[in-house]
């Protein structure tokens, strides 16, 4: 290990936006990239084979004890959030990486060089995981009016409803509210199974992720499928998905493609204790 | 709404499944300094406070009756 002086404990620390093969990752690319902290170039640190993707931080801002203060102020979380996918988005150009959660920092080089050569082999096995490839998301929408204007059970609940009068009409409508929901949850699950067999066959490996709502969506229909994709064929993907969506359409479905994403949903969540 | 609403409320949304990515997922180290679960669920809640403001924007909105990314 060739390990630095270690810094001062108050001078910057090194935040760690995700480890690359030394020998792909770039450096060019990275010196235009702005940092979590702007003042600070990203830059990598080597150590053996892999190569750390990483920029100095303050340690004062990233305290552990100011940070959940921090965390609460969307203004800086934004700022930092979209510097940690844009450097990552970056080396994703040119090579492989394994992304590491928002806010890991070391105290020192040292530290981190430890870090990255004692957990070499599953970095290295992590690495080879997503190698040549990209994470993709595909989320699928319904039109909840639509939907309940083109299915039986709902249009002939609906016809009673607008025959009812007084409390009757209320528990009526109450029912039909109820009964568009359970339909378009059974829809929405037929949907997603179909659509996760048919993505899973054209890529390596793919995950469930949980459903969002509008708000967060951005958009009126119900989201009934959210997957991630990790894909070493993007044009056979993109194809099938073309396919999906020309066959879904007819049933009032709609389909979103996001990404390519560093492959966040691919890597191991834990590597293990040291 | 118009086209600059459309954008902001665009620009929220991309920051969101961007945050579910970045703080949910992605491989956790023994940094120095790493998030804990409270400290997750503290950015949501800051971001729910800038997302109302947003999502008002666009006036009334259905209540969601399907599962959520938000806690």
């Amino acid at each position: 290990m060739s390990a630095a002086a270690p810094l001062p404990e108050d001078g910057p620390g090194w935040y760690l936006y995700g480890v690359a093969a030394a020998e792909e990752a770039p450096t060019a690319r990275l010196e235009s990239a702005t940092a979590v902290d702007p003042q600070h170039p990203v830059a990598l640190v080597v150590e053996g084979t892999l190569a750390g993707v990483t920029s100095r931080v303050s340690l004062e801002e990233f305290d552990e004890a100011a940070l959940p203060q921090r965390l609460g102020d969307a203004a800086w979380v934004e700022q930092k959030v979209r510097a940690h996918e844009q450097v990552l988005e970056g080396v994703l150009e040119a090579a492989s990486v394994v992304p590491c959660r928002f806010c890991t920092v070391y105290r020192t080089e040292a530290e981190l060089r430890s870090f990255l050569a004692e957990r070499n082999e599953e970095l290295t096995r992590a690495l080879a995981r997503v190698a040549g490839r990209v994470e993709l998301g595909v989320k699928a929408f319904v039109d909840r009016d639509r939907f309940a204007a083109g299915n039986n059970a709902v249009r002939e609940l609906a016809e009673r409803v607008s025959q009812a009068e007084g409390g009757r009409a209320y528990l009526e409508s109450r029912r039909l509210e109820q009964l568009i929901g359970q339909e378009l949850a059974r829809f929405g699950a037929e949907v997603a199974s179909a659509l996760d067999e048919r993505l899973r066959a054209a890529a390596e490996d793919g995950v469930l992720v949980g459903l969002q709502r509008p708000e967060v969506s951005g958009r009126e229909e119900e989201m009934v499928f959210n997957g991630a994709y990790l894909v070493s064929e993007k044009p056979r993907f993109e194809q099938e998905l073309a396919t999906l969506a020309a066959d879904f359409r007819g049933n009032g479905v709609e389909l979103e493609l996001t990404g390519p994403w560093p492959p966040y949903n691919f890597v191991p969540a834990k590597l293990g204790e040291p | 709404m118009s086209p600059p609403e459309q954008h902001a409320l665009q620009q929220q949304v991309t920051l969101l499944e961007l945050v579910d990515r970045v703080l949910n997922k992605g491989v956790v180290l023994s940094g120095d300094i790493v998030l804990s679960v409270a400290d997750v669920d503290l950015v949501y809640v800051g971001l729910r406070v800038l997302l109302s403001s947003v999502a008002s924007i666009e006036g009334e909105r259905r209540a969601p009756e399907l599962g959520s990314a938000l806690p």
